[in-house]
């Protein structure tokens, strides 16, 4: 974790992840909606930013009609926690997702959230939103290298002082003064590459764990002193999206929400945003009915894995894990890890490489961290310490026996 | 039946062993249920239909009903600290002078294999409460550890008693996360450890009670079962 302590003892004890509310009441709603009629006519008056697509026409391009598409407003509307009435509005703030400028920067990663944003088994209608918003820059997607690509960033940041939002993948090398990762000509630091682009936001989105919590590269022994940019960033609105990679159905989510709102959504400790990190992967698995059964996958391709059994005795992290991937799924809804037959390695979750990833339950957990991390496994350290307590009592129990002097009877 | 020169001491109300027993009780079942939970060690018949097994059902239910039993008689235990009208253990705890010495009088007859023994054994001695109190922290960090890894099911802020109640838990034991290492992951693996810490604790207090019935020879073992001991009548006295 790497909230401020002070901040993050606050945060606890003011206990706001305890409890996703999803009814509000209808004041709150009416108040909610006219505040997002009068955003949704502002940004209306907006001409589109550089973007030249057109939503409509890239949805007619794919052969996706209207009525895929307000099925997708309202299933969008039911993930981000809205009543009903709010589907055409989020179907209005879809189409003007090209008003809000973003600026999507990788530090250090391995490109697959930019990969999970870009590339399913079809271009949907995430992916086609995801396509029309206004992405300033992006070093995997533009066409520009170079000194060129550095002007473009600079031009955008000017451009839109304020107004845009940051996307950051990767995490942030801390050690050697931040010299383990560098960008452009100048080789400025990850480091005050982030703090600098992280000043002119109108809010800062990690995007995947690295991003968040460090992720990988802050795995143990963690050669980098990687860390998550709300450790690095303050004073900006943070929104977290963890998950390796993150959904794309949750990076719309937060944007549509920013378009529709104007502000960010309700966020948890972590500061994830609520809608999609408030619910335990557990408690809406497809295989919870096994779990409670007792009927578990022994070992890959045995035949409770063939019934689809479940897979917590093969590690699944399910239990540990807040995330909504067992609600909306990967790829529009295709599929997701425990629906092809493999555990949850908790990848949204703080520290997971090390504390989650291993495809064994945790009390089987035999890795070993260099660091003398978490893996240890806890039943081989009970054991030896009930060994020693058991020959420490052995030991005075022969010596009492052989040398004890009973109290006289009388 | 008392032995002629021995007198009877009471050592533990009826109320104190109850406690005691339900612990004992709630501790076994704790410990294999939630040994099961941590990593299911035998298997359901698969040729069962799903609707006739529950078994992992079984098994938290009851470890989480043991672990309501033992939250209740550890509000109990720790009300008995500090107000039972028969002992108040925290008067053998706190660092006086007198309770040093007895801390380490009775430390040393167990080094000393009751070669020596320089200290009244007919009341509750400081070493056994300091002992006692250990075992009430740790069942105290499993309460709470407990019911964070409880509380992370009741996601939806509700539960069939009201909203107060994962409230009141994420309240009373969030701050368990940082404490333990940051992760939820980290909170399980101090309660798996912890269970550990207990067992140990468990077994060398009972070869201590059995050590002492047979050395002292003052029926200590029966404190447990009929809430008196036997001590040699001092002369003076």
């Amino acid at each position: 974790m790497g909230i401020d302590k002070h901040d993050s003892v606050k945060s606890l004890f003011t206990a706001q992840s305890a409890k996703v509310n999803t009814n509000r009441g209808d004041a709150y709603y009416e108040k909610l909606y006219a505040q997002c009629r009068a955003r949704l006519d502002e940004l209306k008056a907006l001409a589109p930013l550089n973007n030249r697509m057109d939503f409509k026409e890239s949805i007619e391009e794919e052969g996706l009609d209207r009525r895929d598409f307000m099925k997708w407003a309202s299933a969008t509307t039911a993930m981000l926690m809205l009543p009903a009435s709010f589907t055409p509005l989020v179907a209005e703030a879809a189409v003007l997702m090209n008003r809000v400028p973003v600026i999507w920067i990788e530090l250090q990663d391995c490109a697959g959230n930019t990969e999970a944003l870009i590339r399913s088994d079809g271009p949907k209608i995430d992916e086609i939103i995801l396509d029309i918003i206004s992405l300033e820059f992006n070093e995997t997607l533009m066409a520009a290298a170079g000194h060129q690509a550095e002007k473009q960033l600079e031009d955008a940041v000017e451009h839109f002082k304020g107004k845009y939002l940051l996307f950051v993948e990767g995490s942030v090398p801390m050690g050697m003064d931040g010299y383990y990762g560098t960008i452009g000509a100048n080789g400025e630091t990850f480091i005050d590459h982030l703090t600098r682009l992280a000043k002119d936001a109108a809010a800062v989105v990690a995007v995947g764990s690295c991003a968040t919590f460090g992720g990988i590269p802050a795995a143990a022994p963690n050669p980098t002193d990687a860390k998550g940019v709300m450790d690095v960033v303050k004073g900006k609105p943070i929104i977290n999206i963890p998950a390796c990679p993150a959904n794309p159905s949750n990076m719309v989510g937060v944007i549509l929400h920013y378009v529709l709102t104007g502000g960010i959504p309700e966020l948890d400790s972590l500061l994830r945003p609520k809608f999609a990190f408030g619910y335990r992967i557990h408690d809406n698995c497809e295989r919870r009915a096994h779990f409670d059964a007792g009927e578990f996958v022994e070992e890959w391709g045995d035949e409770g894995a063939k019934n689809n059994f479940c897979l917590y005795k093969v590690g699944c992290k399910g239990p540990m894990t807040f995330n909504n991937c067992s609600i909306v799924r990967y790829n529009e809804g295709v599929n997701w890890p425990v629906g092809v037959g493999r555990g949850c390695i908790g990848c949204s979750e703080p520290d997971f490489w090390d504390k989650y990833a291993y495809e064994r339950p945790m009390a089987n957990a035999n890795i070993k961290a260099p660091t003398g991390g978490v893996e240890k496994s806890v039943d081989e350290f009970g054991l030896g310490l009930l060994t020693a307590a058991g020959v420490g009592i052995a030991i005075h129990a022969a010596a009492s026996a052989v040398a004890g002097k009973k109290s006289e009877e009388n | 039946m008392k032995k002629e020169g021995y007198k009877s001491v009471k050592r533990m109300t009826p109320a104190m062993r109850t406690i005691h027993w339900v612990n004992f009780f709630s501790m076994i079942v704790a410990i294999a249920t939630g040994l099961y939970i941590g990593h299911p060690y035998y298997q359901s018949f698969i040729a069962d239909p799903a609707v006739d097994k529950y078994v992992m059902a079984w098994n938290r239910w009851g470890h989480f009903m043991v672990a309501i039993i033992f939250d209740v008689t550890s509000i109990i235990v720790a009300y008995l600290y500090f107000f039972s009208r028969f002992e108040q253990p925290w008067r053998k705890v706190i660092p006086t002078k007198q309770n040093i010495k007895e801390f380490f009088e009775v430390l040393l007859n167990l080094l000393t294999l009751n070669r020596r023994k320089n200290f009244d054994s007919s009341h509750a001695d400081s070493f056994n409460t300091v002992y006692f109190t250990i075992f009430h922290i740790l069942l105290a960090w499993m309460l709470l550890t407990g019911l964070q890894l409880y509380v992370h099911g009741l996601a939806s802020g509700e539960s069939s008693i009201g909203a107060w109640w994962p409230w009141m838990l994420h309240v009373a034991t969030d701050w368990t996360i940082p404490v333990t290492g940051g992760t939820l992951m980290d909170v399980r693996i101090s309660h798996h450890y912890t269970m550990w810490f207990i067992i140990v604790w468990v077994i060398f207090h009972i070869y201590y009670q059995v050590w002492r019935t047979i050395y002292w020879r003052e029926g200590d073992i029966a404190i447990a079962f009929g809430g008196e001991k036997f001590v040699k009548e001092q002369k003076e006295a």
